[in-house]
């Protein structure tokens, strides 16, 4: 279905003009941040918007704000060159003369509900009663399954690092316990029980483990701001990339610590099935 | 203590010191030493702990600098000697037996013993002869593939000897070559290290044991990094 | 023994920890590789879907393709006077609407609705029945032949809802002539298409409105790109190069970004990784090093043996990265295509050599950075007191 939009897209059609005192006062319209910045447009200045690039037909208004876009994912590198204006000098200055009912055309309706949970029947019943109109919930499919899907392709990539980390965690306990090979040998010998050595390696597996997660949160918060940072800067945008929240803190402690302390678990386990003997020898 | 340096010395340290810098305080470990070994000799240096015995053994093989004085190996100053050069003098000419062995674990015996002849750019075919010589020699040569892990203290401190020698070394230091060995196999270690000797090596033994010192021609004494004493049998 | 077969030896004595390091490696190394697939993937991807469909220009009437804009007025004498160029070999116009199309008793299917005039080449394969040969026949992709249970040679009736969409054309009846092939059909894209004339005949509108016009030049598409500008210079004509180029800057940034960023924390991790590996090996070595050192070896030769203990372990798990970088690029995208829209022959992960090349080279890079603090650490070691502190201990 073919989509239309009157506005900026054509947008190279701006003229800056200021009113005389005689003229009446223009209808007030507000613009974004990075069209203001662009442009070089204040608050309190008259603008021309016309439909086409040579500018016919073009109207004044008069810039009463500037406003921040709300980020849309969805134009990420797009930068958002637009204005809001009052519905009636929207279709003042888009109406066909030639159509009956162009003075009254909308592109859409929103519509919000006393009651959400009624969206799906509300929706049956409007394409009932108004045939060529179509009504449907506002967050049923597009947008959101996009993001949907993105989390998923996130998490995978996700579970593929913790996998390699896991990895090397286990190389890294191993030599490490191996370290200590003759220390536990000795242990042994002198009568202290695996399952008492295996606690204490436990116990030292978490430590290790509590602090590194910490230090990694640490390390997701202010990587956190940087990456934000950068790509609100590349994108001109105010949307958020990255962020950790407590739910995602509480989720990767959770991963991050009984991995780590099992790691180390693993390692020691298949050091001490060895014999005591043969582990303080050197 | 001598100070003649006669034409078939081997090495000639001239009054060396070697100050170790610590948080406490400088620790002199060798004090204005002066020694003399000639070819084909066999001494042994004894000495209380921290008296410098190893010390004097690491810079006599030009594995640590003088902080002073001089260091001539067959009349040629190697004190101010670059790494490579040293670590080329270490590789032909000189052997090393340390008290933990250190050998490569991953290879086998005559692997071993083939490294620093490889390293020392000896061909294939020289060195696999040279490594079945040595280990012959050392009398190991059935064990030539195995691994330390599969040998006994002894044998690993033998191919150690047989390590040292790879490259017909003029002199053989030796630091405490028993320390780790049992009476007996420690006998059968230093009855080895004699026969290197004979064989025209010269020998330099630091030991705490008075057996393998009582071997020696010269035993060497030393207490606070000088040699106190010294007596030739 | 030479360097490289005296790292494998240290390698192969701790097999557990050896063997894990290069999986490590191999897990990043596939994450890595299949970022590299990512950051250009989609616009390879895009652009061969562009190529496949025969059409090396298209014509538009705003900066954007695909994009909100006017339609092409008088689109067939546009065509013609295109089509008249040198630089060109045929034209085509296109247009899209929707339609509902129903079989007689049958549920109705929202469609999109393609009427494509101009010369023969259709911007569709046929894989059953026939092409599109008289009036009112249309084609239809299998997913709305399969909704309507319809084959070739049915009747359906239409009823189109075309742009200003301030009328309601009265139904028509359409025979399928064949099922077809739509190279930029999602997996839930009903689809059908028909001529020119007989679109704007189910619209009640006059032939001759078009979405864009695509060209297929003669063999240049720039410069047959430069000659419909100059013709009409109030349109826009884009090679399939920049229309990729414009989809790139719109849409796909998201993926380029993300690539250049997992990329760079994966590398960064396989750095970090390797190097404390490689550092805790060496230093549970010192003595041994030390014993080298006594022995003969110098500096460079340790520091060239550490050295190659880091290109072997990334070097072979680097090897192994591949094939799982391939499966793992599978998987993804499977993931990916579900996103909405997205066409079942566009792919995120497409492989091209330059990927590879710059795999080997980060992961190069990767192996000799990663050595550089144990080379440090067995470069600088002092051999008299490693030997006293390991005798001592």
């Amino acid at each position: 279905m073919k989509r239309r939009t009157f506005l900026l897209a054509l947008s190279t059609t701006l003229i800056v003009a200021f009113s005389s005192a005689q003229t009446p006062e223009p209808p007030s319209i507000l613009v974004s941040r990075q069209l203001a910045e662009t442009e070089g447009l204040a608050e309190g200045d008259v603008v021309r918007l016309a439909l086409d690039a040579a500018g016919a037909g073009a109207r004044p208004f008069r810039i009463a704000g500037v406003y921040e876009p709300t980020p849309d994912p969805m134009r990420l590198g797009t930068v958002p060159r637009e204005v809001r204006m009052h519905l009636p000098d929207l279709l003042a200055l888009t109406s066909d003369d030639d159509a009956p009912t162009g003075a009254e055309h909308v592109a859409r309706i929103n519509i919000a509900l006393a009651d959400p949970a009624n969206a799906h029947a509300f929706a049956r019943s409007v394409n009932g009663r108004a045939p060529g109109v179509f009504a449907r919930r506002a967050a049923a499919t597009g947008s959101a399954s996009t993001f949907v899907v993105l989390e998923r392709f996130h998490l995978a990539i996700a579970v593929v690092t913790i996998v390699a980390a896991t990895v090397f965690l286990l190389a890294l306990t191993i030599m490490l316990v191996d370290e200590r090979r003759e220390t536990v040998g000795v242990l042994r010998l002198i009568g202290l029980p695996a399952p008492r050595i295996l606690l204490q390696v436990l116990l030292e597996g978490l430590l290790i483990a509590s602090a590194g997660a910490l230090f990694g949160l640490a390390l997701a918060w202010v990587s956190e701001g940087l990456i934000n940072r950068f790509f609100q800067w590349r994108y001109n945008t105010a949307l958020i990339f990255v962020q950790v929240t407590p739910r995602v803190a509480a989720l990767c402690v959770a991963i991050a610590v009984p991995l780590g302390a099992s790691a180390t678990l693993a390692a020691s386990w298949a050091l001490m099935r060895r014999g005591a003997l043969r582990l303080a020898r050197r | 203590m001598t100070n003649a340096v006669y034409h078939d010395t081997v090495l000639f340290a001239d009054r060396v010191s070697r100050v170790f810098q610590m948080p406490a305080g400088p620790v002199v470990a060798v004090r204005d030493l002066t020694l003399t070994i000639t070819q084909g000799e066999h001494a042994a240096i004894r000495g209380p702990s921290g008296c410098g015995k190893s010390t004097l053994l690491h810079m006599l093989g030009c594995v640590d600098t003088p902080t002073s004085g001089r260091l001539l190996f067959d009349g040629h100053d190697v004190t101010t000697l670059g790494d490579r050069a040293r670590s080329l003098l270490r590789l032909r000419q000189i052997g090393f037996v340390f008290q933990r062995f250190f050998l490569l674990p991953m290879l086998t015996a005559a692997e071993n013993v083939e490294l620093p002849q490889a390293e020392a750019g000896v061909p294939k075919a020289e060195r696999a002869r040279r490594t079945f010589e040595l280990l012959d020699y050392v009398g190991l040569a059935p064990r030539a593939g195995h691994r330390p892990s599969q040998l006994s203290g002894g044998e690993m401190q033998r191919v150690a000897i047989a390590r040292a020698l790879a490259n017909r070394p003029r002199l053989l230091l030796a630091d405490e070559p028993t320390g780790e060995l049992d009476q007996t196999t420690g006998e059968q270690v230093a009855a080895l290290l004699d026969r290197v000797n004979a064989d025209g090596t010269a020998l330099v033994i630091v030991t705490h044991d008075p057996a393998l010192a009582g071997r020696a021609r010269r035993i060497l004494t030393m207490r606070d990094g000088r040699i106190e004493h010294e007596a030739t049998q | 023994m030479n360097v490289l077969g005296f790292a494998w030896r240290s390698l192969v004595r701790q097999p557990a920890r050896s063997t894990l390091g290069i999986l490590g490696v191999a897990a990043v190394g596939a994450l890595l590789f299949d970022m590299l697939l990512l950051s250009q993937g989609l616009l390879l991807s895009m652009r061969g879907l562009l190529d496949r469909m025969g059409f090396d220009v298209r014509v538009v009437s705003s900066d954007q393709f695909p994009g909100p804009g006017p339609d092409l007025d008088d689109a067939q004498t546009l065509a013609a006077q295109i089509a008249g160029l040198p630089s060109v070999r045929s034209v085509v116009t296109i247009r899209s609407e929707s339609a509902d199309l129903q079989r007689a008793g049958g549920e109705s299917v929202r469609v999109t609705f393609l009427g494509v005039g101009g010369s023969t080449v259709r911007p569709w394969t046929v894989v059953s029945g026939r092409d599109i040969a008289a009036d009112r026949e249309l084609v239809l992709n299998a997913y709305a032949a399969e909704e309507l249970d319809a084959a070739p040679g049915d009747a359906v009736l239409v009823k189109a809802f075309c742009f200003p969409e301030d009328t309601a054309p009265p139904q028509q009846t359409f025979r399928i002539a064949g099922i077809a092939e739509f190279l930029f059909d999602a997996p839930d894209t009903l689809g059908a298409a028909t001529t020119a004339d007989d679109l704007a005949l189910a619209c009640a509108q006059e032939a001759g409105k078009a979405d864009f016009v695509a060209v297929v030049s003669a063999g240049d598409p720039e410069a047959a790109a430069a000659a419909i500008s100059a013709q009409h210079p109030d349109l826009r004509a884009m090679t399939n190069e920049q229309a990729v180029g414009q989809l790139q800057q719109r849409g796909f940034t998201y993926f380029r970004q993300i690539s250049t960023v997992l990329s760079t924390v994966t590398v960064s991790f396989a750095l970090l990784l390797i190097t404390v590996l490689l550092t805790v090996s060496v230093n549970q070595r010192l003595g041994e090093v030390a014993a080298l050192r006594a022995i003969g070896f110098s500096q460079r030769r340790v520091v060239l043996d550490v050295l190659c203990e880091s290109v072997l372990i990334v070097g072979i798990g680097g090897g192994l990265s591949l094939p799982l970088g391939w499966l793992l690029a599978q998987w993804l995208d499977g993931i990916l295509k579900r996103m909405p829209n997205i066409p079942v022959q566009l792919h995120f992960f497409v492989f091209e050599p330059n990927a590879l090349a710059v795999h080997a080279l980060l992961l190069g890079a990767t192996a000799i950075l990663a050595a550089v603090y144990p080379m440090r650490i067995v470069a600088r070691l002092p051999i008299a007191a490693t030997l006293r502190n390991e005798t001592v201990s």
